[in-house]
């Protein structure tokens, strides 16, 4: 078989790195990288540069010194709870019910909506009433659960005024009685009338209810006659909850940490300071004194006699009801959260960044970088290399002279802070780093070849062409170029790996093309954040990634070393 | 050719080299800016040293003016006023050079004190997994960025157990008479312990990898047949015979790494919160310090030339085979 001189001589490398067994295991790691790079799209579960939010319905349990984080209900936020004489409930969003005995497993129950269900209440006869977006209204007991035909209504809250009858407000000032026997409601006119958004209402302990709102709305509602009255709570914020204890202890809670609190069922509201300003959704309160609040990002405010103080919570994910048994205190959540430095987990296998991005996907798209940067830096580098080492060593003379004096210059210039300067001149781009890398790396090339054809240029076989009539072209890349081919892929191994190095140095230093994934950029904000500290998911696969290939390129170049080196071929 | 010319001829293309890059500095950073004159404007200089800065660059004149004026002041070891420090940039380069050289000398001393012998013991144990293992280790550290090892060296040692600061060069805030009582102190050390480990590890593969090739090829020769043949015990062959004979190539190559060193690990510096040079140059060109910037480079450009010429000089005494071509 005959193959045209390149190519016979291209042969060589690769039969060089078939034997070695290092080679072949650098061989396939590389592969295994390169088609990460080339199905990065596919393999990455997220998208890199996406801010990760997540749903859950997260449960917080008091312990002895923080908010425990259990098990979460399923993935949809869980939005209001009850409990009446040993049964609890809790609603969320897309027709979620869970319902436990006691101290139970909590079990999901079937319901016929698939609307966000806002509000519960139980009534003495272990009767549970659930109210929820476009009118959904539910009554349920042992037997199964009932809908209640009602217009379309944002319905927020919904209380037990007696065993029949409760109290359900909504969005746009709805105020509506339900008789839960005949399964009819009657609308009560609002005091204000201007379709202001009612978001809770509590039973006072004088058998009246008490409903709130937005921009610090208070209305009073008597089943007695019927009427509903304005009330002055002292706040113009938005009012999103309310809780009354059986004596008429009281409290309110709202956006900005608006905490609005009654000690006795004729006192006088005051407004506490908060130690938070996130919005609160939820409180609880005791005729015994003891408080809790709870909000957006895992806020958990306790009342401790005097003052509020924020709890110690395990999670940031939004709370949005409190469920006090006892002394068997939950927060629930949760809505859309970011999952901000969140450990690995099945969702994101290398856990997420500060601003929640999945940290695999941004893993497998640096590769992308890397290997382009390493291979068309590299492929520059040689380019350049063995032409200006070509051409120095076949011409000789003045040619020679001029050339290998620019690569003495070449090697008093230290690299990595002249490719700073060249990055940071030339605003950061893929070009300005590749040039970067290959304008300072071709010199060690030229000097290698150079030394090659010098010898190479002697030989019988050259002079043979030359005395044969062949232009000095033909012979400098057809005669000579073969023979220092092997010479070129050695150079070419070490330099893919030199290449992604370099990119990785400058894209950590945060002169990486801007808008674009690669390892090193993973590093610099895993850096610039200062959670690299803590966050050890952040910072160790991308070094890993790197390390690895450019490991697999080593190893391929040391078995090409026998190429240049034939001494040791000549052991083996 | 005479030793002599050799030498005449050398230092002249030292200095041709010097020539070459500070003209490829001045005329970079005059390309890459839109206008000097307005970097230096929005400085917060008075309008004397605005008057000062304009008149020490002549920055009105041509542009060809100005490169002699550069060049000629450059020879004088005169570099101007920094913008950010407000003081002249020859003293803080010196200093921030001596930072670098104390970090990275001390780190191919021990890199070398290391891996040579270490080299040596592999080439002994040629074939076996040991020998595996220290190829692969070392090629390991070669591979992995030193802005990582150090991330992760930080995180383990200084974050974790609590042994190591994990920034700086020494705890602050102290006063050194000079440079000799900044670095002989146990803080200092105890400062400098982490970033140098680092980078020596970093350089510990190249003088490993190629004491233990050079071995193997001296094994080849005859003298270590006599030897053998002697009944010469094998250690004294390995280290007395083979070591010593293999010693050159890693000569060289510790040349050309502390050639190198002045310009610096970058990365380290920043890092370890390192006052280097490297550094240094980050900072100035970040906040438009050319003055800073220009000497910097300039200063390390002729720091690496000169070792280099150094190690040529020191060649043609240490091996007489060396031609001059």
């Amino acid at each position: 078989m005959t193959l045209p001189p390149i190519l016979r001589a291209a042969m060589g490398p690769l039969r060089l790195m078939v034997q070695d067994r290092l080679a072949v295991i650098g061989m396939c790691v590389l592969g295994v990288i390169i088609a990460m790079a080339l199905f990065a799209p596919l393999l990455s579960p997220h998208d890199p540069r996406h801010i990760n939010e997540i749903e859950d319905g997260s449960v917080l349990v008091r312990g002895s010194d923080v908010w425990e984080l259990r098990e979460s209900l399923g993935p949809l936020a869980l939005n209001d709870a009850a409990h009446h004489a040993g049964q609890s409930i809790i609603v969320g969003r897309s027709g979620t019910v869970w319902t436990r005995a006691t101290e139970g497993d909590w079990a999901r129950v079937d319901v016929e909506t698939e609307a966000d269900l806002n509000a519960v209440d139980l009534n003495a006869d272990g009767r549970a009433i659930v109210v929820g977006g476009l009118g959904t209204i539910l009554l349920g007991n042992d037997t199964g659960w009932q809908v209640i035909p009602a217009p379309e209504a944002d319905l927020r809250s919904v209380i037990w005024l007696d065993a029949v009858t409760a109290l359900i407000v909504g969005a746009n000032e709805e105020i509506w009685l339900l008789d839960a026997t005949a399964g009819n409601i009657a609308e009560i006119d609002s005091p204000v009338g201007r379709g202001f958004p009612l978001n809770a209402v509590a039973l006072d302990a004088d058998g009246t209810a008490l409903i709130v709102g937005e921009r610090g709305l208070a209305i009073r509602y008597d089943p007695d006659t019927g009427t509903a009255a304005l009330e002055r709570i002292g706040s113009s914020r938005d009012l999103n909850h309310i809780h009354i204890a059986p004596g008429g202890t009281a409290l309110v809670v709202g956006e900005r940490g608006t905490l609005v609190r009654r000690d006795t069922a004729d006192g006088a509201w005051t407004t506490d300071p908060a130690p938070d300003t996130r919005a609160l959704r939820a409180g609880w309160i005791g005729d015994d004194g003891r408080a809790v609040a709870a909000g957006r990002n895992g806020i958990i405010m306790e009342w401790d006699g005097a003052a509020w103080q924020i709890a110690p919570t395990e999670s940031e994910r939004h709370l949005r009801a409190l469920l006090v048994v006892g002394d068997d205190w939950l927060a629930l959540g949760s809505d859309r959260f970011v999952t901000r430095l969140s450990p690995p987990s099945r969702e994101h296998w290398f856990g997420t960044d500060h601003l929640g991005r999945d940290l695999f996907s941004q893993n497998v798209h640096g590769s992308q970088i890397a290997l382009l940067v390493g291979f068309l830096g590299a492929t520059l580098v040689v380019l350049i290399g063995t032409n200006v080492g070509l051409i120095a060593g076949y011409y000789r003379g003045r040619t020679e002279t001029i050339l290998m004096r620019t690569v003495d210059v070449m090697y008093g210039i230290p690299f990595e802070p002249f490719a700073l300067i060249l990055v940071l001149l030339f605003q950061p781009s893929l070009t300005i780093v590749i040039l970067a890398v290959s304008l300072l790396t071709w010199r060690t090339v030229a000097r290698l070849i150079r030394s090659q054809v010098l010898s190479l240029r002697e030989r019988p076989f050259v002079k043979a062409a030359r005395v044969a009539g062949a232009s000095d072209l033909r012979i400098m890349y057809l005669h000579i170029f073969p023979n220092v081919l092997p010479l070129v892929f050695l150079e070419l191994a070490i330099i893919v790996g030199v290449s992604i190095i370099a990119e990785a140095t400058l894209s950590f230093l945060g002169l990486g093309p801007p808008q674009s994934i690669s390892w090193g950029g993973i590093l610099h904000d895993a850096r610039l954040s200062g959670a690299w500290r803590t966050a050890w998911w952040w910072n160790l696969p991308p070094g890993i990634l790197i390390m690895t290939t450019v490991l697999s390129v080593f190893f391929i170049s040391r078995s090409l070393e026998v190429v240049a080196n034939p001494r040791l071929r000549a052991r083996q | 050719m005479t030793r002599r010319t050799y030498l005449i001829k050398r230092v002249l293309q030292a200095v041709f080299s010097l020539w070459i890059i500070a003209t490829i500095l001045f005329f970079l950073f005059r390309m890459g800016l839109p206008d000097p004159t307005s970097v230096l404007i929005t400085e917060g200089l008075n309008a004397e040293q605005r008057a000062a800065v304009r008149a020490q660059f002549g920055l009105e004149d041509p542009l060809w003016r100005q490169y002699v004026l550069f060049l000629t002041n450059a020879v004088q070891g005169e570099f101007g006023t920094s913008f950010s420090y407000r003081a002249p940039v020859s003293e803080i380069v010196w200093e921030r050079l001596g930072n670098t050289m104390v970090l990275m000398l001390a780190a191919i001393v021990l890199a070398y004190a290391i891996g040579v012998p270490l080299g040596a013991w592999l080439s002994w144990r040629r074939g076996s997994s040991t020998d595996t293992v220290g190829i692969f280790v070392g090629l390991m550290f070669r591979s992995a960025p030193m802005f990582w090892t150090g991330m992760i060296a930080i995180l383990i040692f200084g974050v974790g157990l609590l042994m190591f600061p994990t920034s700086g060069m020494r705890t602050l805030p102290y006063d050194a008479d000079g440079f000799l009582d900044k670095i002989f102190t146990l803080d200092f050390l105890w400062h400098a312990i982490l970033p140098v480990l680092i980078v020596a590890l970093y350089y510990l593969g190249s003088p490993m990898l190629i004491m233990r090739n050079t071995m193997l090829e001296v094994y080849g020769e005859d003298f270590i047949e006599m030897a053998r043949a002697k009944g010469l015990p094998e250690r004294d062959i390995l280290y007395k015979h083979a070591a010593r004979n293999a010693l050159l190539p890693v000569v060289t190559q510790l040349a050309v790494t502390i050639g190198l060193a002045a310009g610096g690990q970058v990365v380290v510096e920043v890092v370890f919160s390192w006052p280097g040079l490297g550094r240094e140059i980050l900072n100035a060109v970040r906040t438009s310090d050319f003055p800073l910037a220009q000497a910097s480079f300039l200063i390390m450009a002729a720091f690496v030339i000169s070792l280099n010429l150094l190690v040529d000089i020191l060649y043609t005494t240490l091996d007489p085979r060396v031609s001059f071509r």
